[in-house]
């Protein structure tokens, strides 16, 4: 293992809060790590998986709850590696790609990064789009606020100001288990569900396979390696913050998880009261008919917020990842000015996609067939350039290497990610072979 | 220089933010060139290499079929 020179002048630093006891010291130290690890995973309930997950609740009732807990631990391995290693070496996944495995790999890894995150970047606008059009806002209005909004979050000049917006918009996904408690569902069903897979009514048909690998592709994205990295390595973490960072992760992933359930919760009432809807805005309507008006607000705005957080995250996944292999400045503590690569990466894909979004009759269909094939490309070989960082001891040193149970762990679940996207991809390649 | 985040303080503990913390020396890569490669690297690049071409040859396949090129070869 070699170690790299700090590039500042070490001082002293006379910052800081002073506390009298231990526990205060780990709750203070605790929530001045916090945030990577809710953003990372809360930022994964975008729109997509808004409508993922209120599809599976309105087709399958209940029925799928028990795959999201199975999808927790599995998020949380994933990402803790990719804290570890964003921690050990204080830089991004991109650049890791690059300085490890070359040029052709890491080239691989980013166009395929920078076209998967563009193409999701569309389906969020569009999601915006659809929400605010059913509360009666135009969207020559909605889509270009809403993009001069994601950029202003951003160009602010310092993390700790994004960072904070974005959590408080993680926060605003409580609003799910209100919502959740309002349909009513019968909860000891929701809690035999959850532990015991059921199988629904008509068996194992290729549409429920389909769903179920659509949400574990939903649940784990490929920004999503890309992103926590570079951002554990903008907040500079310490090697001492790993434990605060992993219980991060580990929160991030509990509330993600609940709220997809409760995601579930609301499908379900469609499904229940023979509600038929292709995405949420329709099932937000035809709820609104109901006694609680309120509801039908609450979906809609909640999958603007969905389609923010995505928004958000995504695009700095994608400006960070090209800034680090560029060699640019890439950081929010720098002004516009001062990295104006990085910032103009975002701003480019955040315009682009909202400026697609507005050209009438966009083949939308096209543009979700095509996030399914590259994720496919993309999820695979960068779970697998993690997985051999994190073996490698040349570079990381005993330290931070994998322990034998992380790798039996991590294989299997890589082999299983293969084995699913191979599937996923072949299924929208070529449906002939599942009819 | 690698520090903990807290330091001793006539009054207890100073919690000091990452951000204003003193930058800790890393794990780099310089000097180190491309990861070596194991036997465990080598089967694993294989493996990505292979799924990434059948990957390619459905995608050809699928537009072949969407642009009704299969249909005229049948």
């Amino acid at each position: 293992m070699r170690v790299m020179e700090p590039e500042d002048a070490v001082t002293t630093p006379a910052a800081g809060v002073v506390v009298r006891s231990a526990w205060q010291r780990r709750i203070v130290t605790f929530l001045m790590v916090f945030g990577p690890g809710l953003i990372v995973m809360e930022a994964d309930n975008d729109a997509g998986a808004v409508s993922t997950y209120m599809q599976a609740g309105g087709q399958y009732g209940l029925h799928l709850l028990w795959l999201l807990v199975v999808l927790l631990p599995i998020c949380y391995f994933i990402q803790e590696m990719v804290a570890r290693l964003g921690i050990a070496t204080g830089k991004g996944h991109a650049a890791m790609i690059y300085e490890r495995f070359g040029k052709w790999w890491g080239r691989f890894s980013l166009l395929d990064l920078l076209a998967v995150n563009f193409l999701t970047l569309i389906t969020e606008f569009a999601a915006i789009s659809l929400a605010l059009s059913a509360l009666g806002v135009s969207p020559s209005i909605s889509v270009p606020v809403s993009a001069v909004g994601l950029t202003l979050m951003v160009v602010t000049g310092s993390y700790l100001r994004w960072e904070r917006i974005v959590i408080a918009l993680c926060l605003m996904d409580l609003a799910w288990f209100v919502l959740a408690f309002m349909v009513h569902p019968h909860w000891a069903t929701v809690a035999h569900n959850s532990i015991v897979p059921t199988m629904p009514a008509g068996g194992i048909t290729s549409s429920l396979v389909f769903l179920v690998i659509a949400i574990v592709g939903t649940t784990i994205a490929p920004w999503q390696l890309f992103f926590q990295q570079s951002c554990v390595a903008e907040k500079r973490l310490r090697f001492a913050d790993l434990k605060w960072a992993r219980l991060d992760t580990l929160i991030g992933a509990t509330f993600t998880i609940c709220v997809a359930g409760a995601m579930m919760l609301v499908g379900n009432y469609g499904f229940e009261h023979k509600v038929a809807f292709q995405d949420p805005a329709q099932l937000a309507l035809a709820l609104g008919r109901l006694p609680a008006t309120s509801f039908e607000i609450g979906v809609l705005l909640l999958m603007v917020n969905a389609a923010v957080l995505g928004t958000t995250a995504i695009s700095l996944a994608s400006a960070w990842a090209y800034g680090e292999v560029k060699g640019w400045e890439h950081s929010l503590h720098k002004k516009l000015w001062e990295a104006p690569g990085f910032y103009a990466t975002y701003i480019a894909c955040v315009g682009a996609a909202a400026a697609i979004v507005l050209i009438p009759h966009v083949p939308l269909q096209l543009v979700i067939i095509s996030v399914q094939v590259f994720a496919g490309l993309i999820l695979p070989s960068a779970i697998i350039f993690l997985q051999l960082l994190l073996n490698d001891r040349e570079l990381l040193g005993d330290r931070w290497v994998n322990r034998p149970w992380n790798n039996y762990i991590n294989w299997t679940i890589i082999v299983v990610l293969f084995a699913l996207s191979l599937l996923l991809a072949a299924q929208v390649m070529l449906p002939n072979l599942f009819q | 220089m690698a520090t903990m985040g807290v330091s001793p303080d006539i009054n207890g503990f100073r919690v000091i933010h990452p951000l204003d913390d003193v930058p800790e020396q890393k794990c780099s890569t310089v000097g180190l060139g491309k990861i070596r490669m194991t036997r465990a690297v080598r089967a694993s690049l294989g493996v990505l290499r292979a799924y990434l071409i059948l990957m390619t040859l459905m995608l050809g396949y699928h537009i072949l079929d969407l642009s009704g090129l299969l249909h005229k070869i049948r």
